[in-house]
């Protein structure tokens, strides 16, 4: 992919990619592949094989997990700068979580050789995306337990149980 | 400290295509509504009355014999513990309170739920006998597959929350007439008409029925696809009295009842916040789109042809019609349908049905003893009348089906 003026400010911005210098983030551009979906469109679903991880750059995407039959639970919405299916870049495990176009979506993806690519050519750079994206996953780890506590309170609630007093 | 707003689940639900979806945000008090509170097991309460020389009102004790804690409860609070048979959904308990006491105390449910959670006197069940029967022997696979196509079923909803503009604007445009003196004249003048056509029409019954040519089942089949449609139209009637009383109809659409019966619905409980007459008349007014229809189509029978295939459908039309304005009013039948609901708010008891059958039944397995006083003799009537009513029903339909064989 080309280097854009356009392009190299909005990776800027990705927070994995902050710490970039202007010649990292235009090394890594050009291993970056462009991805456009349409609305709707679905670009993985659970389970299946993956290794790249897809940074938006217009756009939103839903990811969700399979709850009962056709039933999905929303469990994050991607907006630009944000990014997903990290977990499949780093371990190649299969998608945790269907991931579908809410809007027209543009994405960047970044495959698994091309990461080890950015790693072999740019040590410093690499340390400081791995850096940002352990930050990242602490992040995650904390909404993933808010949601369970919200999942709890729903069926606390939903039910009517009181706990409080016994 | 402000309590946090409900929980709020974001589901995507996909549809046959598979990439199309809906997003729908359920809120913990859509689940809380539609729970279904089950008392204990009655072996393991007791409840008795407590009389005071102070309190004008009664007051009751419900004691846990498992855990020997008490609990003191009010009428209200007795009558709503009376309503938690694990059938009954916290919505509907609370319709039956606003029918017994005209009025509603936003914390009295939830405030006794507590209460009754903290004495154990409460359990948590699965919704459907069937449901919970089909549950246990998942391991089958003509279980499973008869759970997955009942659940299946019961997801096929199509409504709309957003349907008060649309019955008004119907209402505005022609709706109203039906509530005109005019309407009620021309209804009774139709029936009297329909009555005189039907009554014609029978005397030649064997002759009309040969209309289906030998087909009478198909005939009969056709005749109910249509009458589906005009359930539609029942439905519609009922919104239409809910505007013209200044209520809000909440919600229009189809699904299947229990998994399995096709049916419209439509929900206009903001009725219950209006005059007893308006919810009679609610209640009233659709069924007798069956009569108006039941009526032209007699009519329609009687002046066709004897023995077309056209004064066929159009008598089992009437039939069929007329059936249901039977069904839809007349409370004796074991169904919970308008006339029913007129009835339990006329004499004020709510909890009719459930009420008759559970004493019916303690006296046909030994459990209970007959006594004789008002509730009693009502639910024995209930019971009798609606069990002859069925076996009637039935024979009438049988009898129905036979002639147009032979």
């Amino acid at each position: 992919m080309q280097a854009s003026a356009e392009t190299l400010a909005f990776l800027h911005d990705v927070r994995v990619f902050e710490s970039f210098s202007d010649p990292d983030l235009i090394a890594l551009t050009e291993r970056l592949r462009p991805r456009e979906l349409r609305r709707h469109q679905i670009l993985f679903r659970e389970g299946d094989p993956g290794d790249e991880m897809c940074i938006v750059r217009r756009g939103t995407v839903l990811i969700s997990k399979a709850v009962t039959g056709k039933v999905e639970q929303v469990l994050v919405r991607v907006e630009p700068l944000d990014f997903f299916g990290e977990m499949s870049l780093f371990d190649g495990s299969p998608r945790s979580a269907t991931a579908q176009a809410e809007t027209e979506v543009e994405l960047l993806i970044l495959g698994r050789d091309s990461l080890q690519a950015m790693t072999d050519a740019a040590p410093r750079a690499a340390a400081a995306f791995f850096y940002a994206m352990v930050q990242v996953f602490m992040e995650r780890l904390r909404r993933s337990t808010l949601q369970v506590a919200e999942a709890t309170r729903w069926g606390l609630e939903a039910t009517g149980l009181d706990v409080e007093a016994r | 400290m402000q309590r946090p707003a409900p929980a709020k689940f974001e589901l995507l639900v996909r549809r046959d295509d598979a990439e199309d979806f809906e997003l729908r945000q359920v809120a913990s008090v859509v689940g809380y509504l539609n729970s279904r509170p089950r008392r204990v097991d009655p072996d393991s309460y007791e409840i008795s009355e407590l009389r005071s020389r102070l309190a004008v009102a009664p007051g009751f004790i419900l004691k846990n014999k498992a855990t020997d804690r008490f609990l003191l409860l009010s009428a209200q609070e007795r009558f709503l513990w009376d309503q938690m048979d694990g059938a009954t959904s916290l919505q509907e308990i609370a319709t039956a309170y606003v029918l017994e006491y005209g009025e509603f105390d936003f914390e009295i449910i939830p405030s006794l739920l507590r209460k009754l959670q903290r004495a154990q006197l409460l359990t948590f069940e699965p919704r459907s006998r069937l449901r919970a029967a089909l549950a246990r022997n998942r391991g089958r696979v003509i279980v499973k597959a008869l759970e997955l196509a009942l659940t299946s079923l019961e997801r096929i909803r199509i409504a709309s929350h957003n349907v008060q503009g649309f019955f008004q604007a119907l209402y505005r445009f022609g709706g109203f007439l039906v509530f005109t003196p005019f309407a009620a004249i021309v209804c009774a003048v139709l029936a009297l008409v329909g009555a005189a056509a039907a009554l014609m029409l029978f005397r030649d019954v064997r002759d009309m029925l040969e209309g289906f040519g030998g087909h009478a089942l198909r005939g009969i089949l056709t005749v109910k696809l249509v009458f589906f449609a005009s359930v539609a139209l029942h439905q519609f009637v009922h919104g239409l009295a809910c505007i013209h009383y200044r209520r809000r109809v909440r919600e229009f659409g189809f699904t299947f009842l229990h998994g399995f019966v096709p049916t419209f619905y439509i929900d206009v409980t903001d009725i219950f916040m209006a005059s007893r007459r308006a919810r009679v008349v609610t209640a009233v007014t659709g069924a007798l789109v069956h009569l108006v229809l039941g009526a032209v189509a007699f009519i329609v029978a009687a002046r066709a042809p004897t023995g077309s295939f056209t004064q066929a459908f159009a008598a089992a039309s009437g039939i069929i019609q007329w059936q249901a304005l039977v069904v839809a009013l007349y409370p004796f039948c074991f169904i919970e349908m308008d006339g029913y609901h007129v009835l339990v708010d006329v004499l004020g008891v709510p909890t009719l049905k459930h009420d008759a059958i559970a004493y019916a039944k303690r006296i046909l397995t030994g459990a209970g003893r007959l006594r004789e006083g008002r509730e009693e003799l009502l639910w024995i009537a209930y019971v009798v009348l609606s069990t002859l009513s069925v076996a009637g029903f039935i024979a009438f339909n049988v009898w129905i089906i036979v002639s147009a064989t032979h």
